[in-house]
């Protein structure tokens, strides 16, 4: 990676140079509703930059961990602005941290947003390019631009078969104004979206030449390996430097929050001198901490009267107090961790005057205000380089890591560090998937129809953390109090029609650190509400898909996948001999994705043989991805609704690396159908929304299979696996 | 110093004898397509070629290399133009990636010593190495696809 810096006004865009010579470079810019330009801080997040030689190349806004986000947002870039999709180049920015502001004023990876919030403005941007090319080609030419076309690299006048190549025109189009109104191709036109292509990142990372943030080499560089507090609370009280002097290679121990990374000439060496590093830790109030003590908290915030009531329609009280049937049930789901393959890393070089990062992460804009205060590293003199993620599943939105390299480079002169954590302090250090319980009643009539549901959850809330002010979004959404999108989401925002409805939040402080895992709240809160949808079909005796079908009125995209998914797994007819079958649907992330499960329980255990998808996620940019995605998804999220938890026993992570935390092996894995409903939705995401309805229907067709419901998970805790 | 052979070329070690072979493999022989992902042969992301049979290379110690053959993902191919590695592509195996040179060692493995490998003979060789992205059924048809050729 050649490092390319542009300031960042309008000006210097247009006269940028690149190593290659002058260059058309056209900034992407959001519409006015997303864009929050700040003083001083530029508002181009992205680029599209054309070489004399020809070279497009698009400096990309969304960290590549797997989702095909690279591809995609290329897709949508390529067709626009009529580039050859055979000699396209994609990058990843690597400027001074505030060119880097996004919607929310941040860059981050997070939320399936990579392609539902950057379509627009990629493709905007494309067409400004696209006409500047094309108003040179025309001057040129001396006819109308309107004679000219844009495609695979070239303007062409059709009339006369004339051809200017991209690179020929750059030069000039770098002179014109960038149209602040370009118009978009057609719907015609549009012939490299809404179709497969090969992923572009898909040959390096078959011959190992992918660039992860592990991978990253420099001049002089050092190794780190860190020795963190195994309570998450505690910090160092003391640490012996002499007792790790003399092994062989290290060159230094360094103090960072909550622990110490140890500096070697190999990263083997730096992790032999960390396990053998004489550190004591602080005694906490988390000392003690267990699982059974978290759920007795949890169960306590189930029972709690301080809770206020939240009531988003209706009133679910008095109808549960004076109506016929009533339904209860509560759940729980454990921790979480993350597993991605690549384990947290990151390397710095950082000096006063500098400092520079590479590394694989979904939060740059984290790692700059974690550097900013931690450090007082200013936000430009920070330079993060973006490599590949070798995952991401939320893990990588922290800025911890970035700071323990910067602080070890400071502490060898500024040399280059790479710190790397093993597995055991990735799995044993957090950050965690929120632990919950949750209780539902609802109420139905005489039909069967639930006229009132009140659901109380009860956990932490993760979402101060990310700036989100429950209060200041309670006002926002009404009466909801408590509103934490990062704990409520898939509850207070489900689709089912439901007249009397309550949704409240006991808020139980833990002393753990919590961090966004795929698909955040809609993990669990799918798991809760689609499993207690499936107790409420039961209850009333009626098919679970007609009952849900029955609280859908007016909602379209919830109507078409389930119908989808129904007649994918021919639900009308009786299930295959041995087979019992599960059925659950979540909108998540814009996305409505409806599953059923078929799995076979019996005296040796559960096992999944297939899943049926049906996914409504707007235009699918890249059909063969959405189905790579929803596949993956369903292994992913199996792997944690069979087997996964964390638990903690004296205030620790009880595990510690694949043995204990496993996933999904291969041999394990379900065949899965994917069908793509097209039906006109606005764009939705889709490395999330395939995770949440797994869990729910895996258990619901377990119902089926054992007449037990599982409200727990991991599944193997209350069923033979 | 520890003598072997990595991908065709012969390279003296100084690393003490005991150290991983994956730590010599990326942070000396500046060879990074072999991955650390677990450090104890659970996730199967160090997999790399010894005498053309699969080990895991972050316990595998460097001492057992000495005079032995040792092949990486870079070494597979000069180009990405192994059997394996065509059916990745073609079938677009790879999500996050981080895996796959992995996966991609392991199946060719398997393939050299059996061709046409059944479903559960692919599950036997192939239950080491996770993926988190779940890529396994892409996995599954691309080694079917690889022993067609």
């Amino acid at each position: 990676m050649t490092p390319q810096r542009f300031s960042m006004t309008r000006r210097a865009f247009l006269a940028g140079t690149v190593a290659t010579g002058a260059a058309l470079i056209v900034p992407l810019r959001l519409s006015a509703a997303l864009a929050q330009p700040q003083e001083g801080v530029g508002i181009a997040h992205a680029f599209i930059r054309i070489d004399t030689r020809g070279q497009v190349t698009f400096v990309l806004p969304t960290s590549e961990m797997g989702q095909g986000t690279h591809t995609g947002q290329a897709q949508v870039l390529a067709e626009e602005l009529g580039a050859d999709w055979s000699s396209i180049a994609v990058e990843m920015p690597n400027q001074p941290a505030p060119a880097y502001r996004i919607p929310s004023g941040q860059m981050r990876s997070v939320g399936s947003f990579g392609i539902r919030l950057w379509h627009d403005p990629l493709r905007r941007a494309a067409a400004q390019a696209r006409e500047m090319l094309t108003q040179a080609a025309a001057t040129r030419l001396g006819v109308a631009p309107t004679t000219l076309r844009a495609e695979n690299g070239v303007i062409v006048h059709a009339a006369t078969g004339r051809r200017l190549p991209f690179g020929d025109l750059v030069e000039d189009a770098m002179q014109l104004p960038v149209p602040d109104e370009p118009t978009l191709r057609p719907d015609g036109e549009r012939t490299l979206t809404g179709r497969t292509v090969a992923r572009l990142d898909t040959p390096q990372k078959v011959t190992g030449k992918a660039m992860f943030g592990v991978d990253v080499e420099r001049d002089g560089m050092l190794y780190g390996a860190v020795r963190l507090a195994p309570v998450f609370s505690a910090d160092v009280e003391a640490f012996d430097e002499s007792s790790v002097a003399g092994m062989p290679g290290v060159v230094a121990v360094v103090r960072v929050p909550r622990g110490a990374v140890v500096v070697a000439d190999s990263w083997w060496q730096a992790k032999q001198a960390a396990d053998a590093l004489d550190i004591t830790f602080t005694q906490t109030a988390a000392d003690t901490l267990s699982t059974d003590e978290i759920n007795e908290m949890l169960r306590e915030g189930l029972a709690r009267t301080d809770v206020p009531v939240t009531t988003l329609r209706g009133d679910a009280e008095a109808t549960l107090t004076t109506e016929g049937q009533v339904v209860e049930a509560e759940y729980s789901v454990p921790l979480l961790t993350h597993m991605c393959m690549e384990p947290i890393n990151c390397t710095a070089e950082s000096s006063e005057e500098r400092t520079e990062l590479w590394i694989g992460t979904q939060g740059q804009d984290v790692i700059r205000m974690t550097l900013e205060s931690a450090m007082q590293v200013p936000a430009e003199r920070l330079f993060i380089n973006t490599t590949y993620l070798g995952g991401g599943f939320g893990r990588k939105t922290h800025g911890e890591i970035a700071l323990q390299a910067a602080l070890a480079s400071r502490a060898v002169g500024g040399r280059p560090v790479k710190v790397l954590w093993a597995r055991e302090d990735d799995v044993r250090q957090g950050q965690y998937r929120q632990t919950m319980m949750c209780r539902f009643r609802a109420a139905l009539d005489d039909d069967g129809n639930i006229t009132a549901m009140r659901i109380r959850l009860s956990g932490p809330q993760m979402g101060l953390e990310y700036g989100f002010d429950p209060e200041e979004r309670a006002q926002a959404t009404g009466n909801l109090a408590n509103f934490d999108p990062f704990s409520l989401g898939g509850l207070w925002d489900m689709r089912y029609v439901i007249p009397n409805f309550v949704v409240e939040h006991a808020v139980v402080d833990l002393p753990i650190p919590l961090c966004p895992w795929r698909a955040i709240s809609h993990t669990y809160n799918g798991f809760f509400f689609e499993s207690f949808m499936d107790e409420c079909a039961a209850a009333a005796g009626r098919d679970p898909l007609a009952f849900r079908r029955g609280h859908c009125e007016g909602q379209t995209r919830m109507l078409a996948v389930l119908d989808r998914v129904g007649e994918m797994s021919r639900w009308s007819e009786p299930a295959p001999e041995g087979i019992s079958r599960g059925l659950a649907v979540v909108e998540s992330y814009g996305s409505y994705v409806a599953q059923v499960v078929e799995a076979q329980a019996n005296g040796e255990g559960v096992h999944v043989e297939r899943v049926y998808v049906a996914i409504d996620c707007g235009r699918a940019i890249n059909p063969g991805q959405v189905e790579a995605q929803m596949q993956g998804s369903v292994v992913d999220a199996l792997g944690a609704a069979l087997n996964q938890k964390v638990t903690i026993r004296d205030g620790r992570a009880e595990q510690s690396n694949f043995h204990d935390y496993p996933l999904l092996r291969i041999g394990e894995e379900p065949s899965v159908s994917v069908s793509i409903v097209e039906i006109g939705s606005p764009l939705g995401g889709v490395g999330e929304p395939g995770i949440p309805p797994l869990a729910p229907a895996l258990a619901n067709a377990l119902f089926v299979a054992t007449r037990q419901r599982v409200r727990h998970l991991p599944l193997s805790d209350h069923v033979q696996g | 110093m520890t003598a072997f052979t990595i991908n065709g070329r012969t390279v003296d070690v100084s690393a003490v004898p005991n150290t991983p072979l994956l730590w010599v493999i990326r942070d000396e022989l500046k060879l990074t397509g072999t991955k650390f992902g677990c450090g104890v042969a659970q996730c199967g992301a160090c997999t790399v070629h010894v005498d053309g049979e699969p080990v895991r290379s972050c316990v595998f110690p460097l001492a057992g290399a000495e005079g032995r053959s040792v092949t990486t993902i870079e070494g597979l191919s000069e180009d990405g133009s192994h059997p394996v590695q065509q059916a990745w592509v073609a079938l677009d195996v790879p999500q996050c990636g981080y895996c796959q040179s992995g996966q991609i060692m392991s199946a060719s493995a398997l393939l050299a010593r059996n061709p046409s490998p059944s479903d559960a003979e692919i599950d036997e060789a192939m239950r080491g190495n996770l993926c988190r992205c779940g890529t396994y059924l892409r996995i599954r048809a691309a080694i079917h696809r690889a022993s067609d050729v």
